[in-house]
């Protein structure tokens, strides 16, 4: 492997790469070596035209741009020399000549790489005292983004994300020099479905989304790693929350599941998170205490096992591979067969989205639960996760136990109704389509009394006085005893994930 | 686009290994049918090309000498750059102005001719030079510039 | 119309006749011997002859050109591609343009000569879309070729010497004569220049190895090659060999082209276009098109080659020189200088695209008696922030122009910011 020095460190780095791509590789590009960039994007091809990356090369009379600069063995770079100082203010001073010094009244403002890296590279003051280029204000894209011109630095990231990541290709730079502008083709909208990436991978305040724009200050937020939950795939997200609300989702980079991207579906979806929620616990489809609740539950599964009647459990593709684990336990200690669960299904593409819409249906496979949208006949008790399996399918249960959190019409039939919390109120692990194990974080405290699956089902065990069972729950512990118990999962726990997650063996 | 234009410009794709190489040539042809290329035009243009409409509109206003809106039947384009400014260009694309009336960029109200300035025509050893539909007016001076303005129809 | 240098040589020796445009004339007059050579020499004998004549670009660089063709790999796995750059645009020059009007056929066997020498299969011809009349006859010309069997299959004869020119025409965009620029639009793109690497003999037009070179560049190549190194290499300098078409714009009395050697003094050059107009005095000369920083009356002296002028902050460029008498105001100088390259960069590079905007206000600020001694210092300090930083040398050419204006006319800048207006009332006029 080529090394390659960087103001003095010695850094071994992969073969063919940039010198800009290989400090990304290893995780330190602007964390631990800052070489500021704007045109160069992890996942885009190289433009080579903000020329903010160039770095002294050892040998080269000239600065290099460190984004094309392919790495040779014992390559020395210098960063720290007053003339890649002088060429970044240069570039900052000249950036910022067209651009609106209206920070205060920008969206962007907070996590924009102009304003960062005018403080950290820049100059102190401005020296032109020409009028700004106008250009159009508060441009309407399409369904989901505003284009303010006058902030584009014409860095070309969003004209190369729609050509090569949804190869849609709406957006081009239009006339050239000074004039050029970024621009719709005359009479169409960005319109895709991965259109929201263009305002993540957006410098400035340029792009930004309608659905989040002007909503909060973003030094209001703080960023929750976790995973979205609208499919299969597993996209890594960081949830954007203040005051037990969420903003937004933005994508996490995850070079496995998702690059840096998010469908906007996906994105969107941290909206349906607190709709229609299931908020009261009922006993034959009565108001009662979350407690009482509990006991009626394990009543239930008691008196059918002195009774001899049967139980069955119902799984969820949506719930965690924990809540998942303790279904399985309670069902093998009342000596039920193992559940089945059901999986709504949809369009998928090439990039993203897959035909699962639910985000952990390979986690129920792994631990050992069945596809199946069969009825499970007449039965005594059914522990059921959700609604996903249809409605009539239940219609022989005697004593149907619901955990959900959407209030569905089978809450309404559910003689035992107990609202669960939602994957943004718990913490747990999705299994996605690729069989890799992803975290997810409580980003919000629930509103109402809610628990866990897991949690609720720990408790109903303990009630129905199974051997062992309390009434304690911590789901790291489960976490741990699912990755000693079920195979594949060995060493991958709460404890273990990092957060770009891990696969099954 | 004419199915006339669209068979010439079939014709040229075998002289490029990839088809795009021949868009420049393509987009004359078109222009050559109504004076300008417009969204409809480049969205046909992409189409035979497999290309994006946007990526034809890139091209179509990187370029001087593509028009994406309706031009005068006639163009005049005077050069300013320095060899023939030196030798009086703007003061006669001045006194043009004057004559038709209308400023540099702008078309006569009847349609009748577009001026405009131009940069270096490569006729800097018979400057001031002005091209006129397409062919050069070299050696000019200010009776002769109106002369020629004059005579188009 | 020019039909011929006022000072002719081996390459415009024939130019006032109209017979020499055409493919028997050429011959009759010894077109053809060059390429007939050639082609009983093995290529890469041929590649080593050119680059010891010392032949240098004629395009603005003055690269040797045998070198060039070194660079471009050898075997036959993938096709190899010529490209005519005729795309001049540079302010200041007409020289190609005279070329392919009256003696299309002298670089289209400069054409042909490097195509064996390199292997290359095809050439494309790109001349800037104003250029009709020279579009008109160098597809005139490269007709001509084909029914004479010198394009087309085994060329002379010759197994294996297959040769396919296109006439491909540009559309106004001075940044398409940089190679890399006018291999994007030649794509069907943009002409926005690429960065390097990869250079164009690795991965050029369509990805395939190209080289690059501009028309007086092919043209020189049958004389060379028909009359021997030791012909060529007494002409002109040491390190620049031959003749070039010398281009005088401006105020002189005689604007036009003179064929000279290389190395020929700016002063006899100017003597040659007659003098300054009108017997005024000489205040400064560009000597090698726009891009070029000027020379002062004590320049005169210096020899036209670039070694020469390059020891005066300067360079050869194109060889167009553009003359200004003692009534000329620098700052429009500046002005429209600075108009030119805001207008046309290609507006990649943030340095270039805003520099050169930035650049062009400040100017015509300053000229319009709107200064102040602030602009002066960004004057000076902008051009630093965009040498030598951006994919191609368009901003260094937008660059070194206001530096050398500053540098050889800071009293005019600073006439300006004092008066608050233009004191050169018998300037050209803005």
């Amino acid at each position: 492997m080529p090394t390659l020095t960087i103001d003095g460190t010695e850094y071994e780095v992969a073969e063919g790469r940039m010198i800009l791509q290989a400090i990304d590789d290893l995780g330190l590009l602007m964390s631990g070596v800052d070489i500021p960039h704007y045109c160069w994007h992890p996942k885009l091809s190289i433009d080579g035209s903000c020329r903010m990356c160039q770095v002294e090369v050892e040998g080269m009379p000239k600065l290099q741009i460190a984004c094309n600069t392919l790495v040779t063995d014992g390559m020395v770079v210098r960063t720290d020399v007053e003339r890649v100082k002088k060429a970044q203010r240069g570039v900052m001073e000249l950036l910022l000549i067209n651009h609106p010094l209206d920070c205060p009244i920008c969206d962007q403002a907070g996590e924009c790489t102009l304003q960062d890296y005018a403080f950290d590279y820049g100059m102190p003051g401005a020296r032109t005292e020409e009028p700004r280029r106008p250009a159009k204000k508060a441009m309407d894209l399409g369904p989901t983004i505003v284009f303010d011109q006058e902030r584009c630095i014409l860095c070309r990231r969003c004209v190369r994300f729609c050509r090569e990541i949804p190869k849609t290709g709406e957006l081009g730079v239009f006339a050239r020099g000074d004039h050029s502008l970024l621009e719709l083709f005359p009479g169409t909208e960005l319109d895709n479905p991965y259109s929201m990436n263009v305002a993540d991978i957006c410098p400035v305040g340029a792009l930004t989304t309608k659905d989040f724009r002007f909503k909060i200050r973003v030094w209001f937020l703080d960023d929750v790693e976790s995973i979205c939950n609208q499919c299969s795939n597993g996209c890594n997200i960081y949830a954007s929350r203040s005051n037990n609300r969420i903003y937004r989702y933005l994508p996490r980079r995850n070079d496995s599941v998702n690059d840096t991207w998010i469908c906007d579906h996906g994105r969107l979806s941290y909206q349906l998170i607190m709709e229609n929620r299931l908020t009261e616990p009922r006993v034959s489809r009565r108001g009662t205490s979350y407690a009482d609740a509990v006991r009626a539950a394990g009543d239930a599964v008691r008196a059918a096992r002195e009774s001899g009647g049967s139980i069955v459990g119902v799984a969820s593709p949506f719930v965690g591979n924990e809540d998942l684990f303790v279904l399985k336990q309670l069902l093998e200690a009342v000596g039920a067969p193992a559940a089945t669960f059901a999986v709504p299904r949809g369009e998928s593409d090439e990039l993203l989205v897959k035909t699962e819409k639910a985000p952990n249906a390979s986690g129920a496979r792994a631990l050992g639960f069945e596809e199946s949208d069969a009825s499970p006949g007449a039965v005594a008790v059914a522990l059921v996760l959700g609604h996903t399996l249809a409605e009539e399918c239940l219609k022989g249960v005697e004593t149907l136990i619901l955990l959900d959190t959407e209030n569905c019409s089978l809450a309404e039939r559910a003689d035992i109704v107990l609202p669960a919390r939602s994957f943004a109120e718990k913490e747990g692990s999705f299994t996605n389509h690729a069989k890799r194990v992803q975290r997810f974080r409580p980003i919000l405290e629930p509103t109402f009394e809610a628990l866990s699956e897991g949690e609720i089902l720990q408790r109903i065990g303990a009630a129905a006085g199974l051997t062992g069972w309390t009434a304690s729950y911590d789901v790291h512990e489960v976490s741990k005893r699912l990755s000693e118990t079920v195979a594949g999962f060995d060493g991958i726990n709460l404890d273990s994930l990092d957060d770009q997650g891990c696969e099954l063996a | 686009m004419s199915p006339e234009t669209q068979r010439k410009i079939e014709a040229l794709f075998p002289r490029y290994p990839e088809k795009r190489g021949a868009l420049l040539p393509a987009i004359y042809l078109v222009q050559a049918e109504k004076g300008y290329v417009g969204p409809q035009d480049a969205r046909a243009l992409a189409e035979l090309f497999g290309l994006e409409p946007v990526d034809v509109w890139e091209v179509l206003t990187f370029y001087n000498m593509f028009y994406t809106s309706a031009q005068g039947r006639h163009h005049v384009y005077v050069c300013t750059n320095l060899p023939c400014s030196l030798r009086g260009a703007r003061t006669l694309l001045k006194e043009l102005e004057s004559h038709l009336g209308i400023r540099c960029g702008q078309t006569t109200p009847d349609g009748r001719v577009t001026l405009a300035h131009e940069e270096c025509l490569g006729s800097c050893g018979t400057a001031p030079v002005m091209r006129v539909d397409g062919e050069y007016v070299e050696n000019l001076d200010l009776s002769e510039a109106k002369r020629v303005v004059d005579s188009l129809e | 119309m020019i039909t011929q240098p006022y000072i002719t040589n081996y390459l415009s020796e024939h130019y006032a006749d109209d017979a020499y445009r055409e493919l028997s004339g050429y011959e009759a007059r010894g077109g053809f011997e060059g390429l007939r050579k050639a082609v009983q020499m093995e290529p890469a004998d041929l590649v080593e002859l050119v680059k010891s004549s010392g032949l240098r670009g004629r395009g603005g660089a003055g690269f040797s050109t045998g070198l060039k063709w070194s660079f471009m790999p050898s075997g036959n796995d993938r096709p190899k591609l010529f490209v005519c750059n005729a795309d001049e645009s540079e302010p200041g020059s007409f020289k190609d343009r005279l070329i392919m009007e009256r003696g299309p056929h002298q670089m289209l066997e400069g054409i042909l000569i490097g195509a064996w020498a390199v292997g290359a299969s095809k050439t494309y011809i790109y001349i800037r879309g104003e250029y009709k009349v020279p579009t008109r006859r160098v597809e005139q010309a490269v007709k001509e070729l084909y029914e004479r069997g010198y394009l087309g299959q085994k060329i002379l004869g010759k197994k294996g010497f297959d040769h396919d020119i296109v006439v491909h025409s540009g559309a106004g965009a001075y940044i398409c004569g940089e190679e890399t620029g006018l291999l994007e639009s030649l794509e069907g793109k943009k002409g926005q220049p690429r960065k390097k690497p990869p250079f164009p003999a690795q991965y050029g037009a369509f990805g395939l190895p190209t080289t690059v070179n501009n028309v007086e560049t092919f043209a020189h190549v049958p004389f060379i090659v028909a009359r021997g190194l030791d012909w060529f290499l007494a002409i002109g300098t040491e390190k620049s060999p031959g003749t070039t078409l010398f281009g005088v714009s401006g105020q002189v009395e005689r604007p036009g082209l003179f064929e000279l050697p290389l190395g020929t003094p700016l002063g006899e050059i100017i003597d040659h276009a007659g003098g300054v107009r009108g017997g005024r005095a000489l205040k400064g000369v560009i000597p090698g098109g726009m891009s070029m920083p000027i020379l002062l009356p004590e320049d005169l002296d210096v020899r036209m080659a670039e070694e020469f002028l390059s020891e005066r902050g300067t360079h050869l460029g194109t060889g167009g020189i553009m003359v200004m008498d003692e009534t000329t105001c620098m700052v429009r100088v500046a002005a429209v200088t600075s108009y030119f390259f805001r207008d046309e960069s290609c507006g990649q590079c943030t340095q270039c695209r805003e520099g050169t905007g930035w650049i062009h206000k400040i100017c015509e600020r300053v000229e319009a008696g709107r200064g102040s001694p602030a602009d002066l210092e960004l004057l000076d300090d902008l051009p630093g922030l965009m040498e030598g930083q951006t994919i191609c040398a368009f901003a260094d050419a937008a660059a070194w122009p206001i530096q050398g204006l500053l540098r050889h006319f800071r009293a005019d800048f600073e006439a300006h910011i004092a008066a608050q207006r233009c004191p050169f009332p018998e300037s050209f006029e803005l």
